[in-house]
């Protein structure tokens, strides 16, 4: 028994050692039934090939719990599991945030016709879900399946996908986006499509009549999201997927209208290295703050000093699994903050040195409790947030120039009145013996 | 259209006291001339020693305080004690030259002139503890 877990104990600080993702390699999937898995296999098993561990389960089995004792058991959650209406006692909406402030990473998959746990969650993310049965409709490009299974094109720009990516199938239900800055658009649906009861074009009426009315209540266009991505304060990540089928073998296979293989594969497996924090995802190894000329950090700086400041900043490598220095960003700033940014300031990249950022500035003329901090925020990238206190203080009062130039007419004054002194005090003791004599005779006389 | 006139008053009343301050000059110049006279035949060269260090003191402290007034301030530490040197050698030198005028003896019975330029060593070597003390 005791053997048992010093293996499995031993084996898991090994796979840690390799883990894929940055936060750790243990994912709990959650399918309506354990049988589903089939149907995703080339996803899961491009999850296993990279070093997952994969852990199955159906909404309604009570082991494995996704919390157990206040503690996360898995550092990845995949609920594809869009047509189970009740779950067991440990996944509710509730439960599920409580894993994100924990750490642990989502990839939730939106029911498209029964109103679920999920769709009541889905709007704690700024997802603003249309009504139930609504999926998306597209009737371009011409092409053999129904309407509402679509090729969408993946955006070009988006750093978490891979550039080019071919068009995805997809079928399932859009959203639109609520105003948080923390969500991650990552595929919008294509800009002829819209969300509609059904699959027959009397939708399409409604659409039109909907348009007519000057869009009140029309769903449709570039702007709803298909898949997004939601990166918490905490650092973890929630993708949210229209529809599961996205992920489905089927969907990898089905050749595109133009004759070619679809993008699927190559875009679930990027959706899941974000959402794993595998991409995207950075740290601040380290920073540090010293006096221009000098090498360790002051307790406390005076007033004018220049100060330079220096962070290291690391990318994980998945292709590694290790933290690697980067000097990519470009864009980061410092702040010297005292309740308000005296002083902001770009962190460029220092050349030479991979990974540190480095820059020289002067302390504001104010003495007080100040802030080193960097504070950068992009979208689908890690939250870098750092925030170093030291005091500032006024020089020591023997900290002050001495003498200074304006003063001397005021030194020149002192020195001549005292010059003056000596002078007048020579005159009056080498004239003393002569006239104070005669004073002094003078006096004694006359009393 | 008030502004030329009230110009033009100005200027007639500034012409009006220059003229007659010129007029003046001659009678006061004579009284300047008879003052001056009395003083160097009156005084002794002790006392007269003492009134050059008294013009020289106020000279000094006039200067350093248009230059404060006119220039700057700061700094003001150095001011005061450059001002206050002037100042505190005035009064201790103006107090010498009472203490050992022969006019005033009935006054100072006690204080012989040794005495007088003891104290008045003694008081400002302290003063000028001080000053310098104030100064840097």
């Amino acid at each position: 028994m005791f053997s048992r877990w010093t293996l499995v104990t031993l084996l898991g600080l090994a796979l840690s050692g390799a883990a894929k993702s940055s936060t750790g390699d243990s994912v709990l999937v959650v399918l309506d039934s354990i049988s589903d898995k089939d149907n995703f296999s080339q996803f899961f098993n491009g999850l296993t090939d990279k070093g997952y561990d994969l852990t199955f389960r159906s909404p309604k089995d009570a082991k494995p719990t996704i919390i157990e004792d206040d503690v996360a058991q898995f550092s990845h959650v995949v609920l594809f599991s869009p047509d189970s209406k009740n779950y067991a006692q440990d996944i509710t909406p509730q439960s599920l945030v409580t894993l994100l402030e924990k750490g642990s990473n989502l990839l939730v998959a939106l029911p498209s016709k029964k109103q679920t746990i999920i769709t009541s969650l889905a709007p704690e993310f700024s997802l603003i879900l249309p009504p139930p049965g609504t999926p998306l409709v597209s009737h371009f490009p011409e092409r053999d399946t129904p309407v509402t299974v679509v090729p969408v094109t993946p955006p070009s720009s988006n750093p978490i996908l891979t550039p080019n990516t071919p068009p995805v199938w997809f079928s399932g239900v859009p959203f639109a986006y609520g105003n948080n800055p923390l969500l991650v658009p990552i595929l919008n649906a294509p800009a002829e499509s819209f969300a509609a009861d059904s699959g027959s074009d009397s939708g399409a009426d409604a659409v039109v009549e909907a348009a007519d009315k000057g869009g009140e209540g029309l769903w449709a266009g570039s702007q709803m999201g298909l898949v997004a991505g939601f990166q918490a304060l905490g650092g973890a990540r929630a993708t949210w997927v229209g529809g599961v089928e996205l992920f489905s073998d089927e969907y990898a296979q089905k050749e595109l209208p133009q004759g070619v293989k679809p993008g699927n594969t190559q875009f679930t497996s990027d959706v899941a290295a974000w959402t794993f924090q595998e991409s995207l995802a950075l740290r601040i190894d380290n920073v540090t703050h010293h006096l221009v000329g000098e090498t360790g950090p002051r307790e406390t700086y005076t007033i004018n000093d220049n100060v330079v400041f220096t962070a290291h900043i690391s990318k994980y490598n998945s292709g590694k699994s290790a933290w690697e220095p980067y000097s990519g960003i470009t864009d980061m700033q410092l702040e010297f903050t005292m309740l308000d940014p005296h002083i902001r300031t770009s962190l460029p990249p220092a050349t030479g040195n991979p990974g540190e950022y480095s820059v020289t500035f002067r302390v504001p003329d104010r003495h007080g409790v100040f802030k080193f901090i960097i504070d950068y925020k992009r979208k689908g990238w890690t939250h870098l947030q750092s925030s170093t206190v030291v005091p500032v203080v006024p020089p020591r009062h023997d900290g002050y120039p001495r003498f200074l130039s304006a003063a001397w007419p005021y030194y020149i004054g002192a020195i001549s009145t005292s010059i003056g002194f000596v002078l007048f005090s020579t005159l009056w003791l080498a004239g003393d013996d002569r006239e104070a004599n005669k004073k002094f005779a003078k006096t004694t006389k006359t009393e | 259209m008030a502004g030329p006139k009230s110009s033009s008053a100005a200027a007639a009343k500034s012409t009006t006291p220059s003229s007659t301050s010129s007029s003046l000059t001659p009678a006061t110049s004579n009284a300047v001339h008879t003052l001056w006279k009395a003083y160097n035949e009156a005084t002794s060269s002790r006392l007269k020693t003492i009134d050059a260090f008294l013009v020289f003191l106020m000279l000094s402290g006039i200067a350093q305080f248009l230059y404060c007034a006119l220039v700057t301030n700061f700094p003001f530490n150095a001011f005061l004690a450059g001002f206050g040197s002037c100042v505190g050698q005035f009064v201790l030198t103006a107090s010498l030259r009472s203490q050992v005028n022969p006019e005033n003896r009935a006054e100072f019975k006690e204080v012989s002139p040794e005495r007088a330029f003891a104290d008045f060593a003694l008081g400002s070597i302290v003063l000028h503890f001080f000053v310098y003390n104030f100064l840097g």
